[in-house]
């Protein structure tokens, strides 16, 4: 695991050393916990957000979707902003960026008013940090004056990123809310307030699962719940979408980006980065698995950009950007369709059943060999695929050409199978 | 902690490692069981196949594809009720069923990698139905005829709780003082706990069967009184239960003990019945496996079994050899025993002759346990004009279970010779039919 590319990336006139950084959140509440992260290799830390408010906490206040044999594929947090006393977390900062000065220091920040964000912001600057993220969007603050109740209002974000930019030096980064149809109007606020940047998504509003026997959410707290942040592998794509939304419109595509949710591996770091992101965040994963997984982050991006012979980071982000296009744009005149190889199938049918009850009746079945074969009716779907448990079994075969008119196969690039 | 014992643990705490968690009590189930998480996770395995194989390698049609489905959208009861009804002796066969060469030598999924734990999954899912105390099977009014079913064995289990479900009067006659045929002597609580056999029988017993039991038809009530009781017809489902021998000198000295009866009386003594010194079993089914594993969790020094072919060729269970060898028990294959050697009227060692014509095997023995199989008592005593085979088992067929004689009809291993315990189930069932077809058109005659 000793491969160790240059990771370093400059993000909003900051140096740091790899774009791996913990979100302000549960993992990065203190002292000894930032200083265990950033000896385990990670670039830097959004400390949990601060606030006037200390925050009072339930008890039990996590829950976790499981698929089958994978616990947390989904995660639910009701944790809110930093329960310890607000000079405690000073006391942290300022402890740690002097002790870790080439590690990044972000303070979250989250304040009810004018006044307390312009205060904060001070408060923070004084230790030491070197940037400052506005925590808008935390979905289950007990106060509605703050968290995602605020990301939702593009007036109430531009008037604290400005309260908050106008009270310090240091660069700004507005955290938005996925609990919105829009993300890019509170964005394109932020910026206008004076934020120089935009982390995105913080968690999801949710009920994860409801229990049946108290029949109210998970966690039950004393026979009740509330909704709160969602988070984990299931919400990467909803991550991805967002910023590569924001990162497409023109009056964002210049602002750097930091990509939170669902990352738990270097891929889906190097995902959020193609899509325009400039570094990530983690919390659900290391919550999981401890810190210790950022080596493996640092490893596979440095091993990936060795195969691929990227220099920087810098260089991978947004790289996805011009290939993900509006649908009316996608060419719509070939189908592939695909082969089942005989050898690798085991029998099992799943894909004729598929195909039959949900697409298009295009394979056959041999009950006496349990063989699938596809027929005339293949339009190129590819559900087969998807639901094949045996890798490789069914293949893309054939390029058809739905209209006269042809560009060479060499052309058609498809992919349907994520592996 | 001598070094045998040691090499044990060491043999154990590497088939913990490979997940099979292998006991070492006599009186311990030697796998242990899934919970809610595990059995889901193996369920997630299955591929959940159209036309399903391993429901179709099912003889007594226990539908492992439908319970496996079940388990895995997460409706257990579903999947009890699934095993139920397919199978009056569900528990049981979970724990007993020679899955290797059924259900799970069909699964698909042996092509990926490995096969779903079939067993695994039918033992969780009854111990669901034991848990909620579930009432699957319901019988109808007991107003049809009376049925006798002889032997309460897999078979006359299966059959009679079929018919009560129909609403026949069936009552079991059962020679010794408990129900379960096999399932209760003759095989080894490790692989088969007494509390699986019993809740499959109270099923059984819910739907109304009765049962007499220390009553030997044939000598204690005949087939003529029970006719006159009313019975209008009778199903024998006696097993084998008489002790194949082979005749070598020494067969008869002290020592020399036959399967099912030691099985038995280490069963009935719950573990008590001491064993010691060196034992040899004679045989490579799953009987003589039991008899080594017995012997050694009883307190053999050294259990050695001989047999007479190779170990490819052995009919136990992969499973069931696996166990003996992580209790330490030798195999040795291909000799077969030639002469029982004596000291002062026991046995005192065994030769064995090499099937190569050459070698020759001497091993000290204080105890040698025949388990070549099992044979017909003579059915003649229960029914004197009944067809027998060659062998003695009843001439009938095996589907249909009808005898030469009219209303009365057997399956089970007294009808194919000694199989397994769901081939028995699966027979027993399907006779269940034939009587109800013939006691409703009055049919039936070969």
């Amino acid at each position: 695991m000793a491969n160790k590319a240059d990771l370093s990336i400059e993000y909003l006139g900051v140096k740091c050393e790899n774009p791996f950084f913990l979100s302000s959140s549960p993992v990065a509440g203190s002292y000894d916990m930032v200083k265990k992260a950033f000896e385990a290799g990670w670039g830097g830390v959004f400390f949990k957000t601060v606030g006037i408010f200390i925050a009072d906490e339930c008890s039990p206040r996590f829950d976790n979707i499981a698929k089958e044999s994978t616990p947390w594929i989904g995660f639910k947090n009701m944790e809110q902003i930093s329960d310890k006393p607000l000079e405690d977390n000073l006391q942290a900062m300022y402890r740690l960026k002097r002790d870790y000065p080439d590690k990044v220091l972000v303070a979250s920040i989250m304040g009810s008013s004018e006044e307390e964000w312009s205060e904060l912001a001070k408060l923070v600057t004084e230790t030491g940090a070197d940037m400052i993220e506005c925590n808008f969007s935390c979905p289950q603050m007990t106060s509605h004056a703050m968290g995602s109740d605020v990301g939702q209002n593009p007036d109430l974000v531009r008037e604290y990123s400005k309260a908050v930019s106008s009270a310090t030096d240091l660069p700004v980064i507005a955290k938005m809310t996925p609990n919105i149809g829009n993300m890019e109007e509170p964005a394109i606020a932020a910026i206008e307030g004076g934020a120089a940047g935009i982390s995105a998504i913080n968690t999801i509003k949710s009920i994860t699962n409801i229990d049946l026997e108290f029949k109210t959410a998970m966690p039950v707290v004393n026979g009740k719940s509330s909704i709160s942040g969602y988070s984990g592998a299931a919400v990467k794509p909803i991550g991805l979408r967002f910023i590569a939304q924001m990162k497409q419109h023109p009056l964002l595509k210049n602002i750097q980006m930091s990509g939170i949710g669902g990352i738990e591996t270097w891929r889906d770091a190097l995902e959020y980065i193609l899509v325009g992101c400039h570094n990530v965040q983690v919390t659900t994963a290391v919550m999981q698995y401890g810190y210790r997984i950022v080596s493996d982050m640092i490893s596979g991006l440095s091993y990936y950009m060795e195969e691929e012979g990227f220099e920087k980071v810098e260089d991978m982000v947004g790289l996805a950007l011009p290939n993900i296009i509006p649908a009316e744009e996608l060419q719509r005149n070939f189908k592939i369709i695909v082969d089942i190889d005989h050898d690798l199938c085991i029998g099992c049918g799943r894909c004729y059943i598929s195909c039959f009850d949900a697409a298009h009746q295009a394979i056959n079945w041999d009950f006496e060999n349990r063989r699938p074969t596809i027929n005339d009716e293949c339009v190129g779907c590819h559900l087969c695929i998807n639901v094949c448990p045996v890798l490789n079994c069914i293949r893309p075969a054939k390029i058809v050409w739905k209209e006269d008119w042809k560009i060479t196969p060499e052309e058609i690039n498809f992919k349907t199978r994520y592996e | 902690m001598d070094r045998g014992e040691k090499r044990l643990s060491k043999v154990t705490a590497k088939n913990q490692l490979q997940g099979k968690e292998i006991k070492k009590g006599y009186l311990d189930e030697a796998v242990h069981g899934y919970n809610t998480r595990t059995a889901m996770e193996e369920a997630a395995r299955c591929v959940l196949c159209y036309d399903a194989p391993c429901s179709k390698g099912c003889p007594a049609d226990t539908k492992p594809a439908d319970f496996i489905r079940s388990i895995r959208f997460r409706n257990f009861k579903g999947a009890a009720a699934t095993i139920r009804e397919a199978n009056a002796l569900g528990g049981c066969c979970a724990k007993v069923c020679p899955y290797d060469r059924l259900c799970e030598e069909a699964c698909s999924r042996t092509g990926i990698d490995r096969p779903i734990q079939i067993g695994k999954l039918q033992a969780f899912a009854v111990d669901i139905e034991k848990k909620f105390n579930m009432k699957i099977l319901e019988a109808k009014e007991a107003t049809k005829e009376k049925v006798a079913c002889i032997g309460a064995g897999p078979a006359s289990l299966s059959c009679a709780s079929r018919l009560a479900r129909e609403g026949y009067q069936v009552t079991i006659f059962e020679s010794f003082d408990k129900p379960g045929g096999m399932l209760t002597y003759g095989i080894i609580l490790s692989r088969l706990p007494q509390d699986v056999v019993d809740f499959d029988i109270e099923k059984v017993k819910e739907l109304g069967v009765k049962f007499v039991f220390n009553t030997k038809v044939g000598q204690d009530v005949t087939i003529d009184d029970l006719k006159e009781q009313g019975y209008k017809a009778f199903f024998i489902g006696t097993g084998l239960w008489k002790p194949r021998k082979i005749d070598i000198p020494g067969a008869d000295l002290k020592g020399v003990r036959y399967a099912i009866e030691f099985l038995k009386e280490a069963r009935s003594s719950k573990g008590e019945m001491k064993v010691d010194g060196n034992v040899i079993v004679i045989g490579g089914g799953n009987v003589a496996m039991d008899c080594a594993a017995t012997a050694k969790l009883l307190g053999a020094e050294r259990v050695t079994i001989v047999y007479r072919r190779t170990i490819e060729e052995a009919p136990a269970d992969i499973a069931e050899i696996e166990y003996v060898q992580s209790l330490g028990i030798s195999i040795i294959t291909k000799y077969a025993p030639k002469e029982i050697l004596e000291d002062d009227g026991k046995v005192a060692g065994l030769i064995a002759a090499g099937t190569d014509d050459f070698s020759e095997l001497k091993l000290k023995a204080d105890m040698i346990v025949f388990a070549i199989g099992q044979e017909a008592e003579d059915m003649r005593k229960i029914v004197p004009a009944i067809e027998l085979n060659e062998n003695g088992t009843i001439s009938c067929d095996i589907a249909k279970g009808f005898t030469n004689i009219e209303g009365i009809f057997a399956a089970g291993d007294i009808v194919n010779g000694g199989k397994t315990v769901v081939e028995a189930v699966a027979q027993g069932k399907s006779v269940a039919e034939s009587i109800m077809k013939y006691l409703s058109q009055k049919e039936g005659v070969n």
